[in-house]
């Protein structure tokens, strides 16, 4: 292995291409027959949803009695799932909006796709909270305020309606940033497309983008300030879920760290989602050089970076417990670790905070395999966080003689299967359907887009180092 | 490979730097002495927040350095050597902290056996608040991060006369081992010298809090450096406006989150609303405390926050400066909040007047040892600072941050 030359900026995007190769590379794709592992991946996605609207389906029939919830735990797998999947969704909102703000120009290869793993996520999210009401087809008016006959309020100190507001707002200001930078991709597809039909509707959909540098200066300056809208907005939704548990007065809920460890939470289990679903489509898609191994080699490091923020909010949490002298946060923490739920803690400390130290290798963080076998270890353990934080706090509660121990059933692994199946589904139909890569972005970072210092004279010193490929 | 920059010409720091570093500190040193003299127990308090304000600069300096080695970033190259000497208070701030060392028994509750033994609670972290475990975790952790601030100078200066890029690839390792040790570092400083001011009080978000303050006042201060500097035309070929630009947004950026930390550990206290956390923001809420509370919110929120959100302001380098300044001010706002409460709840025991828990205190003593702080802090600038380069000529980074654009 050479030594690293710091004088020089790394390449964002490899190979060759021309623009208009570029435009290939993206969008043929999407025109042509789906191939059968396409078809494959889709049937078991959709397999998988299935599983989950039988289980929802009897869940309605015979009513929550189904599911594994007891007296004590009367939270289990819906709002683990929930927040789960919420906080899968902030990854994509960091790479497209945050990313954007620092000016971290590796984020747009995957900024697109990111952006629609939220839009996606918070969907699945939400599911949980609507059937949570009991009579989805309702949801709107028991979670929404409005003037009303009976008077009749939501309950506006509670911070699960601050989640109502929350989760909506990020989901409109996500959706409609996601839609703004695929205006002038739907522009290329429209200008592209042979079939009549999809004329039509790319065409509606760019709302006539021409590629004007009027439209560009409109663009740009919309794009930003949604970047802008959309960075508090990330945060502020994971510090409002870590609410509905510090709020209370639960041990082992009630802390103050629980924003910010929650936000950090949340991004890292979120990008290993999304460095998950990368690998798997850049294979499929054959745009590894557009999607470079430099790309995942900083995800994996972000990964790193936040899974030892969590690790810190574990210590930190296990110290107080003990500092406070607080008996009942004591025994929580000691009970966490080594009570019935043992397991589950230990699995939620290895996979969290264990597992991603090994990113600290540069050879284990550029393996491709490696690297997705760690970052499903990160999600699992991601799960498995919300699941101790929630059933093992209520399991053994207040009240000794109510202690009881939480068995989940068949209907809720049903649902959990179900989520992912609905996610990976949106998925799927999206990487199919739209441009999985901003056409329009990759392009400003791939070669002969930069600005060049050429012209300067002190540069030409540089002008050797500039294609370096490596094998 | 060497990758030096050959046209940077070395100029002397100017030389107000040096006459006002040596008359604060000549005028702080002679307040201090007599304000010690004159209540040993309140110079102390006043002591504390001078230690914990150079600590946090040093802090926070040395985690700049430490994070553009680990994220490779390359805008804040020109002014890492203003980073790399202020973060030598590090080991220099221990020195106001002697006076709190030296009555410790008058200001931490848990010195006091009796006390400790008449609560279950401080019976319970005994093991923890313990003195001779206290001074080893002190001694520890300063002469640990000492260590790392001397490696990483050593080896950047090293770097300026050979241009050698191992000495880069040294230092982003050395940054590696540096962050949990820096993280856990300034947690337990955090901990033991202002939480344990209330030993019964706890809360998990307080190392990031005193994390927050820490990287805004260290950001303000290489700012206002690096402007000055770059005006009299210190900094090379100088730096330009998309640099001010990215202080600016980073100075606005740990604004917000100062603010987000503090509201989050406000918040949820207030709203669960045990006795045994809300006693320390009960005391903060009411009297005089009550205002000095309000206003913190006022200067260390509203004021920098709608001074830097404009696009323009954190291009305009008066403006930084200006807020730069008004950031160490704030800072110590900030401090003297959440360290002084416990003077008056002392002040109210010992004389029999409840009343006095919610009065603020402050005067000359405070202020002398304020201006002893800065004593230090400028002398010590231009003592570490005296004959070095200003920018690190032989970073290999160097060339393409002079250029940075955004």
């Amino acid at each position: 292995m050479s030594t690293i030359d710091y004088s020089v900026e790394e390449r964002l995007v490899h190979g060759d291409r021309s623009l208009k190769q570029i435009d290939d590379a993206i969008v043929n794709p999407l025109d042509a027959k789906p191939n059968i592992k396409y078809i494959l991946a889709l049937g078991l996605t959709v397999t998988m949803l299935m599983i989950g609207a039988a289980s929802l389906g009897w869940t309605f029939y015979k009513g929550i009695g189904v599911w594994g919830n007891n007296n004590p735990v009367g939270w289990a797998f819906d709002i683990v799932n929930f927040v789960f999947w919420i906080g899968i969704g902030h990854a994509g909102t960091l790479i497209s909006a945050i990313l954007f703000l620092f000016r971290q120009r590796w984020r747009n290869g995957i900024a697109r796709f990111a952006e629609a793993m939220t839009i996606f996520a918070v969907m699945t999210a939400l599911i949980f909270p609507i059937i949570h009401t009991g009579r989805p087809w309702v949801a709107a008016v028991y979670l929404l305020p409005y003037p009303n006959q009976h008077s009749v309020w939501v309950n506006f100190i509670s911070p699960l309606l601050w989640d109502v507001f929350a989760v909506s707002t990020y989901f409109t200001v996500s959706f409609i940033f996601w839609y703004i930078g695929l205006i002038p991709d739907f522009a290329t597809m429209r200008d592209r497309t042979t079939s009549k039909i999809k004329k039509v509707i790319f065409s509606v959909l760019s709302l006539g983008w021409r590629f004007s540098n009027r439209h560009w200066q409109h663009y740009e300056m919309l794009y930003l300030i949604l970047a802008g809208l959309s960075t508090p907005l990330v945060l502020s939704v994971h510090t409002v879920v870590s609410f509905d548990f510090a709020v209370s007065v639960i041990p082992g809920w009630h802390t103050t760290i629980f924003p910010p460890y929650f936000v950090a939470g949340a991004i890292f289990s979120g990008f290993a989602m999304v460095q998950n679903a990368l690998i798997v489509i850049r294979k499929i898609f054959e745009i590894e050089d557009l999607i470079p191994l430099k790309t995942l080699e900083t995800m994996n490091k972000i990964i790193l970076v936040t899974g030892t923020m969590v690790g810190y909010a574990y210590g930190m949490e296990f110290f107080i417990a003990w500092y406070s002298g607080n008996q009942l946060e004591t025994f929580t923490f000691i009970n966490r670790a080594f009570g019935p739920y043992a397991w589950a803690y230990w699995i939620m400390v290895s996979c969290n905070v264990l597992s991603p130290q090994f990113f600290w290798f540069k050879k284990l963080r550029t393996s491709i395999p490696f690297m997705f076998v760690i970052a499903v270890f990160v999600n699992v353990g991601m799960w498995f966080e919300r699941f101790v934080i929630i059933v093992t706090s209520l399991s053994r509660d207040y009240l000794p003689s109510s202690w009881a121990y939480y068995r989940p059933t068949m209907f809720d692994f049903g649902l959990l299967i179900g989520s992912f199946g609905l996610f990976f589904t949106l998925v799927l139909l999206f990487a199919k359907n739209l441009p999985a890569i901003s056409i329009a972005e990759i392009k400003s970072v791939s070669e002969g887009a930069q600005p060049s210092h050429h012209g300067e004279s002190n540069h030409s010193a540089n002008g050797t180092h500039g294609d370096g490929h490596n094998g | 490979m060497s990758s030096k920059m050959n046209n940077y010409v070395r100029k002397n720091l100017p030389a107000g730097l040096s006459k006002w570093g040596f008359i604060l500190l000549g005028v702080g040193l002679v307040m201090a002495v007599i304000a010690y003299n004159n209540n040993p127990l309140r110079a102390s308090f006043a002591s504390l927040i001078g230690f914990m304000f150079l600590l946090s600069i040093g802090l926070g300096s040395l985690f700049l350095v430490a994070l553009e080695y680990l994220a490779g970033a390359t805008w804040s190259v020109p002014f890492i050597r203003i980073a790399e000497i202020l973060s030598t208070l590090v080991i220099i701030a221990p020195i106001l902290a002697i006076p709190v060392l030296l009555n410790m028994h008058d200001m931490y509750e848990w010195t006091n056996k009796a006390v400790v033994d008449a609560s279950h609670a401080l019976t319970q972290k005994k093991a923890y608040l313990d003195i001779n475990f206290f001074y080893i975790r002190f001694v520890s952790i300063i002469s640990l991060l000492g260590l790392f601030y001397y490696i990483f100078t050593k080896n950047s200066l090293k770097q300026d006369i050979t241009g050698d890029q191992k000495l880069t690839t040294f230092n982003v390792k050395l940054s590696a081992l540096f962050m949990p040790v820096f993280a856990i570092g300034l947690s337990l400083l955090a901990i033991d010298f202002m939480m344990s001011l209330e030993p019964k009080w706890f809360s998990t978000i307080y190392g990031v809090y005193y994390f927050a303050g820490s990287f805004w006042v260290a950001i303000a201060l290489i700012t206002l450096f690096a402007v000055n500097f770059n005006e009299k035309g210190l900094l090379g070929t100088g730096i330009n406006k998309d640099h001010y630009y990215s202080l600016g947004a980073l100075m606005f950026a740990f604004t917000a989150f100062w603010t987000y930390i503090a509201f989050s550990q406000f918040m949820l206290i207030w709203y669960a609303n045990l006795p045994e956390e809300t006693f320390w923001f009960i005391p903060r809420m009411t009297g005089g405390w009550g205002v000095i509370s309000i206003g913190l919110i006022v200067t260390h929120f509203v004021v920098p926050f709608f001074m830097l959100i404009q696009r323009p302001s954190k291009t305009n380098p008066s403006r930084l400066k200006l807020v730069a300044t008004m950031v160490l001010a704030f800072h110590i706002y900030d401090l003297y909040w959440l360290i002084y409460p416990t003077y008056s709840r002392i002040q109210s025991v010992k004389q029999n007047d409840a009343s006095l828990i919610s009065s603020p205190f402050f005067g000359w003593i405070e202020i002398s040892y304020i201006i002893l702080a800065l004593g230090i802090l400028l002398t010590v600038f231009s003592f570490v600072g005296k004959g070095k380069n200003l920018i690190p000529i032989g970073d290999p980074k160097l060339k393409r941050a002079m250029d940075f654009h955004l």
